[in-house]
């Protein structure tokens, strides 16, 4: 599935406004240009439908650059048998990757550490209580990795979320943002996390302000995590209208 | 998974309020910990660390091995938690498998750094022998033998003294290998190599409950929290990885707060684990 032609895919960026920031870049580091020709703060074009699998109760695609994902959502439904009785609905989380999803022909078998991270960063947006002894599942699966897999899996998953109808509090926007050397670098493509000296991700929900799910890599000064935070939060804001805007689409061309 | 009455809840919340805990410490202060090293003689390097009811393991074991063909000039560390049945019913099956692989990953995320190896406690680049050819395989194992809450802290903390106890055999190389064949290497019995461990981090686990945070969490604090926020610094205050837990969000200006404080606890953290580390080295060359 690509963009349709004629529908230009919208692009985010980050709004620096009119803040004075101390310059980060030194000037030897100036001309060096981002594989895809992308400003440092600038993310790749991002695109989004819902309604891609039909028998799942909601399901998404995300296509950021070359980053393929497609999600679908099962449920609420009963939990298995041998679960124990719970007040509150279950989250049930699985990330996969496809046999080709990687330039090197990959497993394709599950990915626990993002399996787990979609998990803790979805929870906190998900009215649980809403639907007591039943399971939501949510299944992800990487179709093409380019960079940035874990943000575009959630994104993608809390529109799939949002398209089943599961009450949440915020739909949930992730952007993760790659230190290399004294830059910091938005939305980082494969080749760039190859080289990263450290990352940081942030998921957050854009309305509430509130960060659901925050990680960092590598080493971190104070000034340079206010910095990343700062344009992560930038980046999911406007994520997260791109989100909104979907939804939206989808739900006045279903009235028509 | 534990069980609580309200009134102990309520008890265990009111407390952190009013800054005094259950256990009469106050809200950033740690419970005494308690260093072992050298307690798995197998082992290239091993410590127990307690912190109060906390009881935990680390071995480090290092083979011989080759260096991946993307990064010729590292050794490969990779860190592995169990959680055994014995330490809590709750940990047989999926739920110690899905903890273990959350604190495998924590470890990895705080103690290794980035891809490219900067920021890492161990220097990758320390474990090679010959470039591209030999290296050191470094295996973490951490291991729970008695959970009471802030398991990240406890092996990490292991973790940090066992690699300190770690003597790596010295190799002699051939020095006629010729540049395609894999190099001949001779292990020395006697002579050790020990690792610069001044670089690794501590984390600093920080856990909310109501409006306050407190550090060193109890299994029965644990359950009323809303969020974690783990927080690895090393000893020049810089933060070398994080990681939430916890489903509840927090205000970007909590989670900045939270690292200042986690630096300050930190500080103390490293001192007081290095003089523990430093006595457990002392007595066990003593007996």
């Amino acid at each position: 599935m690509a963009a349709k032609p004629g529908s230009a895919p919208v692009t985010y960026s980050p709004n620096l406004g009119q803040k004075t920031r101390p310059p980060i870049f030194k000037d030897n580091d100036l001309d060096w240009v981002r594989p895809d020709g992308r400003g440092f703060h600038q993310c790749r074009p991002a695109f989004f439908r819902t309604g891609a699998v039909n028998s799942a109760s909601g399901s998404a695609y995300a296509e950021l650059g070359s980053t393929k994902v497609i999600v679908s959502v099962f449920g609420p439904r009963e939990s298995k048998k041998a679960m124990m009785y719970s007040d509150t609905g279950r989250l049930n989380c699985n990330v996969s990757y496809t046999t080709f999803a990687t330039p090197v022909r990959g497993q394709g078998s599950d990915h626990k550490e993002f399996s787990s991270m979609l998990h803790k960063a979805l929870e906190g947006a998900i009215m649980l209580e809403t639907f007591p002894k039943t399971t939501v599942d949510v299944f992800a699966l990487v179709l093409e990795s380019g960079g940035s897999d874990l943000p575009v899996v959630i994104s993608c998953a809390s529109l799939a979320l949002a398209d089943a109808g599961i009450m949440m509090y915020d739909l949930v926007a992730a952007v993760s943002v790659s230190c290399l050397g004294k830059n910091l670098v938005i939305d980082p493509v494969l080749e760039e996390e190859s080289y990263q000296d450290g990352s940081l991700m942030l998921t957050c929900m854009p309305s509430r302000y509130e960060v659901t799910q925050l990680t960092f890599t590598g080493e971190w000064s104070t000034p340079d995590i206010n910095e990343a935070m700062q344009l992560c939060l930038d980046a999911c804001n406007k994520l997260g209208k791109v989100m909104r805007t979907c939804l939206k689409e989808a739900a006045s061309g279903s009235q028509e | 998974m534990v069980g609580l009455s309200v009134g102990e809840k309520h008890f265990i919340q009111g407390g952190i309020a009013q800054d005094l805990r259950s256990d009469g410490r106050k809200r950033l202060t740690y419970r005494p910990i308690y260093v072992e090293t050298g307690v798995i003689p197998q082992a290239h390097g091993s410590a127990r660390v307690r912190l109060g009811a906390t009881d935990v393991i680390a071995s480090v074991k290092a083979e011989l091995g080759k260096p991946s063909a993307l990064q010729p000039d590292k050794g490969n560390i990779a860190i592995y938690v169990d959680c055994s049945p014995t330490a809590a019913p709750m940990f047989e099956g999926r739920g110690g498998e899905e903890l273990s692989t959350e604190l495998s990953v924590a470890l990895q995320r705080c103690l290794l750094g980035g891809k490219s190896g900067a920021g890492a406690g161990i220097d990758p680049t320390s474990l090679v022998v010959v470039e591209g050819k030999v290296c050191w395989d470094l295996y973490i194992d951490g291991l729970v033998i008695s959970s009471d809450g802030n398991l990240l802290d406890a092996l990490a903390a292991a973790i940090k003294a066992a690699l300190s106890n770690t003597g790596i055999p010295k190799v002699d190389v051939a020095a006629d290998a010729t540049s395609d064949e894999q190099p001949e290497v001779n292990i020395s019995d006697e002579e050790f190599l020990q690792f610069d461990t001044s670089g690794i981090p501590v984390i600093v686990t920080l856990t909310k409950v109501g409006r306050h945070y407190i550090v060193d969490a109890t299994s029965d604090e644990e359950s009323q929290m809303s969020s974690a926020v783990s927080i690895s610094v090393n000893r020049k205050g810089h933060i070398c990885g994080l990681t939430k837990r916890g489903g509840v969000g927090l205000d970007p200006s909590i989670i900045l707060d939270m690292i200042s404080v986690a630096k300050h606890v930190s500080e103390q953290l490293i001192n007081k684990l290095d003089s523990e580390i430093a006595a457990a080295e002392a007595s066990e060359e003593e007996s």
